[in-house]
């Protein structure tokens, strides 16, 4: 049964990944981290994903607003040289959890390490 | 569980019950040192046991921080028994079978009651939860009882340092969203803007809000619906700067407020005038009335021990001396108003 480094380990696997962390989004902890950072520092990584994934689930506009656990899915970041993803981690116990998947634009494919990255969110709970 | 009789730190010349370690420095020179500090100097002698304070506990494995509670963070047991994650009746029956043995966390996977990534994650939202409220307490009067385990048995640990480095991040977060810590632990009730105008609330804050009586604190309302207690208190903040919750006057004296200062001595300006602050008594001494803005800078700062000698531009202007309390609240209210246009 998967634990938090089993799984950041997994989305290591995902091609084209630089690193992963696990955030949690109501404080901007890092519970876990693998591979590298874009910054050079998981924990200020961190703190500015949560300012992104707050920004979004505290929006009007952009989360579902009878949703208290999990008001956005995923956030979707791209540049010329990266994709960031950011999946939202439903628990049934109070949290406020994502996972950060970096990946290289030229070696990742975006529609799959979102769906694996989701499968990887779904079984850190389920197991 | 198995207590030896703690060794109190909290007075010059404590009897110590017993040494940490058997080489260890003497524990008389971590009297009086911010409890954050404290975790620290067991930690380097890597020590086992719990680290009791005034508003909760800290327990460390060989130097590694491996739980804590406290009577202002809602526990794990509230956390997976209100949401209907854990019944009630399985919760107790694991703590009555395997507690003795510290191994209920392990027991309440391996009975498939949780998954090991749950526990996983609960655990660590609730170590560092409660750590923040047992770190930022006023008081640094603790006790530290060796050889005592948690009940829980080890899940996951946490290093000494990253727990007063998010302990005083969390700090600094809440001081950004609204700086008056008093409203963490007063009751929650309806401030100024509640009901007057349109103000848009999220359904998390409106259930806080319903379940607010008056006489329920955030801690008791994060309790009561199974919810983290720090974000409960980032939700709390955020209703009090909007003017949803009312904040009451600054009480330097209530038990378990995070204290301003507790986390990282020499955060404050020391130069700020307070003419309308009373001297406080010699237990608090080196307090002072909190600074808007000043907690607006790195923590690394608060970790080198750095001293802020300048603040930003906002605090500066803040009128810290206005003589009427309601003024000065007022004024923060204006601030805060023109921060979100």
């Amino acid at each position: 049964m998967p634990g938090i480094d089993e799984c950041l380990s997994q989305a290591m696997t995902i091609a084209g990944a630089r690193g992963v962390s696990l955030i949690d989004w109501s404080s901007g902890l890092t519970l876990g981290a693998s591979g590298h950072s874009p910054t050079g520092d998981h924990e200020a990584t961190a703190a500015e994903a949560t300012d992104l994934v707050r920004a979004a689930a505290d929006s009007p506009t952009f989360a579902d607003p009878d949703d208290a656990g999990t008001p956005v899915r995923d956030i979707i970041v791209t540049s010329d040289r990266s994709y960031h993803l950011l999946c939202f981690v439903g628990t049934v116990f109070d949290s406020r959890l994502a996972l950060h998947l970096w990946l290289d634009r030229a070696e990742g494919n975006l529609a799959t390490a979102r769906f694996r990255l989701q499968a990887i969110a779904e079984e850190l709970v389920l197991g | 569980m198995s207590g030896v009789r703690g060794a109190r730190i909290e007075a010059p010349g404590a009897t110590l019950g017993m040494p940490l370690v058997q080489h260890g420095a003497p524990l008389g020179e971590l009297l009086g040192r911010p409890l954050g500090e404290t975790v620290e100097r067991l930690a380097d002698r890597r020590a086992t046991g719990a680290l009791r304070c005034t508003s909760g506990s800290v327990y460390l494995e060989a130097g590694v921080v491996v739980h804590a509670e406290s009577e202002f963070a809602t526990g794990l047991d509230a956390l997976l028994t209100r949401c209907g994650r854990i019944p009630p009746d399985a919760w107790r029956a694991s703590l009555r079978a395997f507690g003795a043995e510290h191994r209920v966390g392990r027991m309440l996977v391996e009975q498939g009651h949780l998954t090991q990534g749950e526990l996983e994650l609960c655990h660590l939202g609730a170590l560092h939860d409660a750590a923040f409220f047992t770190l930022g307490a006023r008081s640094m009067v603790a006790s530290f009882e060796p050889g005592v385990r948690h009940w829980l048995g080890p899940v996951s640990g946490v290093s000494a340092r990253l727990l007063r480095r998010e302990a005083v991040r969390r700090r600094d977060l809440l001081e950004r969203i609204w700086p008056c810590p008093q409203v963490d632990t007063a009751p929650v009730a309806p401030g100024p803007a509640a009901g007057r105008r349109r103000v848009r609330t999220s359904l998390r804050q409106r259930e806080l809000l319903h379940h607010a009586d008056g006489r329920r604190t955030p801690a008791d309302l994060a309790r009561l619906l199974g919810r983290s207690a720090f974000s409960t208190t980032v939700e709390v903040r955020r209703l009090a700067a909007a003017g949803i919750v009312a904040t009451p006057p600054s009480d330097a004296l209530r038990p378990g407020a995070v204290a301003s200062d507790a986390l990282a001595p020499g955060a404050l300006a020391p130069d700020v005038p307070c003419p309308d602050e009373p001297l406080l008594p010699t237990t608090l001494a080196g307090l002072q009335r909190r600074t808007p803005g000043a907690a607006l800078r790195r923590p690394s700062d608060d970790l080198a021990g750095a001293t802020v000698t300048a603040c930003p531009p906002n605090a500066a202007a803040h009128p810290l001396s206005a003589h009427d309390p309601d003024i000065a609240l007022l004024n923060r209210v204006r601030i805060a108003l023109e921060a979100r246009l």
